[in-house]
């Protein structure tokens, strides 16, 4: 890949006695949607902390739009361009669906937006996209598990991400919700974002994504195109036992 | 000797931990410590523990049980109000005269290796021990103590595996109490106090807790050991007012240079 | 918004003339201006405990280091011009070398931690006698005049109070309100957190200097246990839950229930104030943990869809 927008290589992540993450190399084209796929405990969403800053490598480096960003802090990295969202969702709670995204839009990005209301104008763009703007003044914590991951989503985008990582934004939505979910990762990165996607549903990371990273046990075993990718008999041993394959 | 009293600390803070978090038995340590005044000390923990298990029981079950859901800042804070009401009523019905327990157990001595030692401290040392391991024991061995920790670490997770979530809670804060209770009775046999005197505790054993790490008894004694140490070298170069400082300057030692206390570094460099 | 700062304007003037229309009321001056002073006081905790979320048991530190740096100065000649911003200055260089190892940690052990750190700051005052004069403490020669110290009170208030009001309206609230939520994923939104706990502790500690300025001048006598005790620290945060944890009104009121209990109560016994706070605390903490606030919000049928970062009134 020549250019890409976000590259990690040979990222490792040990806990202790344990290797969560294994000389992982993974680069992320501009503009795509890439699917990171992989049983569980293979290490996905590790590896999404990795890359946002939350935790910092054992070893490895991350590299931004050429520059590096290893080890900085994630706060640093979301105004450098690249937001996480999430597998188990962390709304604050007692503030309204709107306060939560004008956290995003105040501190997420440079230029700083002009003021309260720039900051509330920029949230409640984010809100109507996400279809959260007729909720917008309710508290957080009034919202269902579908709204709780727009929610997620909305306070991700308000910080103008170049990269936008989803982590299980799938997870326990019924299938009406999971199509809505994915019509707003189409149009997010319609806008111009480059998205990349933890997901266990695997239906739905064809039908979305262009790439598939797979990773099994903390090692990528394979990347490409996703029929390809799905029906690697690799893959599927992974997934459901090497009876399958 | 002051190991045997930096173990005690460190016997109260575990429980703690075993409540996600909750805090304040300095305060029932303050409020024994004037009972042990009319009983005799030894025999003192016969009545105090089961009555504190009873009281920590209630009190889980009416004040500590309606805060579970809020932020954890609430139950802090209502842990706090609790000491506040107990060391004011100490100080109501018992003033904030000094007291002591003085009788020929409290004085005695023995001669060991030609070492003049205090009977009190010896004793209070093996019960810190035996405590340790008892409650080692209690929590690895016992369904109870599992089932203990278990809901320490996933209160739902233990609900699903068949644990009676509300029962453990209050039990496990019954025993925290208990041995909150138990630790100032033994103490009671070494200083003289005043209602002030949990405070100064809850300050030691949080720093054996940053010290050690926060998740094992082992840590505990190791930080127990560490503090005791320091206390033991504060003692010769510092005047003695000052000795409470090392608990302080320790903790900001520690903090700034190892947050994962000094065991949980060594255990994440040699594993590497 | 506007009609919040109507009442305030005349609460003010009202306040302002009460010298004037009641110049013999010395003792009613004297109430006023203590609660002008623990509003004050407690408004600055609330920026921390509060807004933040980080709640401290140690906050008397700051309030003792602007009285003894203020003892210090005047008992040496210095002009009360230079003392003030000077003691409120070194409180707040004192925040930043205890908070950095501080908010290292988290909710509760945070919390324990403030209190080692107030005991800690005690215990250097006692020993520290070349400087601090031991546990005897020092005097001061003179103070000003009451009525100066009556409108220094009311000015602190007022300025506390205002700063409270624009920064929880402000982008910084909306920070410490984040941290206050949930520290890591503000972090992920871009927020720095040590950063914001930083800056609130040091207006906090700023706010408590001169408070403890203010307090030198009017007791003309500062000791370790007076200024530095753990029962100064309690007050500090009794005052804001009572009156709502968070909110802008909500220090002032627990500032005036505080004051009129322990007029009220330091008569009898000496510690049954602080063991009917002691309750008050557990009413509160278990009923209503918005305090008296959310007291009267349940009064007028406003249920908890208030957001906690929407300024009250």
């Amino acid at each position: 890949m020549a250019d890409p927008i976000l590259e990690g290589r040979g990222l490792t992540k040990r806990f202790g006695g344990l290797v969560a993450v294994d000389s992982v190399d993974i680069a992320i084209e501009r503009g795509e949607i890439c699917g990171l796929i992989g049983p569980n405990g293979a290490g996905k969403s590790t590896l999404f902390r990795l890359i946002s800053g939350v935790m910092a490598p054992t070893a490895g480096v991350v590299t931004f739009n050429g520059r590096p960003i290893t080890g900085r802090s994630a706060h640093d990295v979301c105004v450098a361009g690249v937001a996480v969202t999430h597998q188990i969702v962390r709304p604050f709670r007692d503030m309204s669906v709107v306060d939560n995204v004008m956290v995003g839009a105040f501190f997420g990005h440079r230029p700083r937006p002009r003021g309260r209301s720039g900051a509330r104008a920029a949230a409640m763009e984010e809100l109507e996209i996400c279809g959260l703007a007729d909720r917008a003044e309710a508290p957080a914590r009034s919202l269902t598990l579908g709204g709780h991951k727009r929610l997620e989503i909305a306070r991700a985008l308000a910080t103008r991400p170049e990269v936008l990582l989803l982590d299980e934004v799938l997870a326990g939505l019924n299938p009406t919700e999971t199509d809505r979910t994915l019509d707003l990762v189409r149009t997010v990165r319609e806008r111009g974002t480059t998205i990349v996607m933890v997901e266990h549903n695997l239906r739905a990371v064809r039908g979305v994504c262009s790439r598939i990273v797979v990773l099994v046990e903390g090692r990528k075993i394979v990347e490409g195109d996703p029929d390809a990718v799905l029906t690697d008999e690799r893959v599927v041993s992974a997934y459901l036992g090497t009876a399958h394959a | 000797m002051s190991y045997g009293l930096a173990l005690i600390y460190g016997v109260l803070k575990i429980i703690n931990l075993a409540n996600a978090g909750f805090l304040m038995l300095g305060a029932y340590v303050t409020w024994w410590l004037f009972t042990a005044y009319h009983v005799d000390p030894l025999l003192a923990p016969l009545v105090i523990i089961p009555v504190f298990f009873l009281i920590g029981v209630g009190l889980e079950r009416t004040l500590v049980r309606r805060v579970l859901g809020a932020e954890p800042i609430i139950s802090l804070l209502l842990l706090f109000g609790v000491w506040l009401v107990l060391q004011n009523l100490a100080y109501v019905i018992w003033t904030g005269d000094t007291r002591s327990i003085e009788n020929p157990f409290v004085e005695s001595t023995v001669k060991f290796v030609g070492l003049q030692l205090s009977v009190p401290r010896l004793y209070v040392f093996a019960m810190g021990i035996l405590s340790l391991i008892a409650l080692q024991l209690f929590l690895t061995r016992t369904y109870l103590g599992r089932a203990i920790r278990a809901t320490a670490q996933d209160r739902d997770a233990a609900r699903l595996v068949g644990v009676d979530v509300d029962r453990v809670m209050g039990i496990a804060f019954g025993i925290g109490i208990a041995l909150a209770g138990f630790g100032g009775s033994l103490l009671s046999l070494l200083f003289s106090f005043t209602p002030d005197f949990g405070r100064v505790l809850s300050l030691k054993s949080f720093c054996i807790v940053v010290l050690g790490g926060l998740d094992s008894i082992v840590g505990v004694a190791f930080g127990s050991v560490a503090l005791a140490i320091a206390e033991a070298f504060g003692v010769r170069y510092m005047p003695a007012s000052m000795q409470d400082l090392i608990s302080f300057v320790v903790l900001v030692i520690v903090l700034v240079a190892l947050p994962k206390g000094i065991v949980g570094t060594l255990r994440s460099l040699r594993r590497g | 918004m506007a009609r919040n700062a109507a009442f305030a304007a005349i609460a003010i003037a009202a306040l302002v003339a009460v010298p004037f229309v009641a110049p013999g009321a010395e003792y009613a001056l004297d109430v006023l201006f203590l609660i002008f002073l623990y509003g004050a006081m407690a408004t600055a905790w609330n920026l921390v405990g509060g807004l933040a979320g980080q709640v401290s048991f140690g906050h008397a530190a700051f309030l003792g280091i602007g009285a003894y740096a203020t003892a210090i100065m005047t008992t040496n000649g210095v002009s009360l011009w230079i003392t003030v911003p000077v003691s409120a200055l070194l409180a707040g260089v004192y925040s930043l070398v205890i908070g950095i190892p501080a908010f290292r940690l988290r909710g509760p052990y945070f919390s324990i931690a403030t209190i080692g750190i107030g005991e800690a700051t005690r215990l250097i005052a006692r020993n520290w006698s070349s400087l601090t004069g031991g546990v005897s403490g020092l005097t001061l020669s003179s103070a000003p005049p009451l009525l100066m110290q009556y409108f220094a009170a009311l000015a602190l208030l007022v300025a506390a109070v205002g700063l409270a009001a624009w920064i929880r309206a402000s982008r910084f609230g909306y920070a410490l309100a984040a941290v206050r939520q949930d520290t890591d994923a503000a972090e992920t939104l871009g927020v720095a957190t040590t950063v914001a706990k930083t800056q609130a502790l040091f207006i906090s500690a700023c706010i408590l200097g001169v408070a403890g300025s203010i307090y030198a001048l009017h007791y003309l006598f500062v000791s370790p246990d007076s200024v530095f005790g753990f029962s100064t620290s309690i007050a500090l945060v009794i005052m804001p839950i009572i009156g709502g944890l968070g909110t802008v009104t909500g220090p002032l009121i627990g500032a005036v229930i505080y004051t009129f209990i322990r007029e009220q109560l330091a008569a009898t016994l000496a510690n049954v104030d602080l063991l009917a706070f002691g309750v008050l605390l557990i009413a509160i903490v278990v009923f209503e943990p918005r305090g008296v606030i959310g007291i009267v919000d349940r009064i007028r049928g406003i249920r908890k869809r208030r957001p906690v970062t929407v300024p009250d009134g």
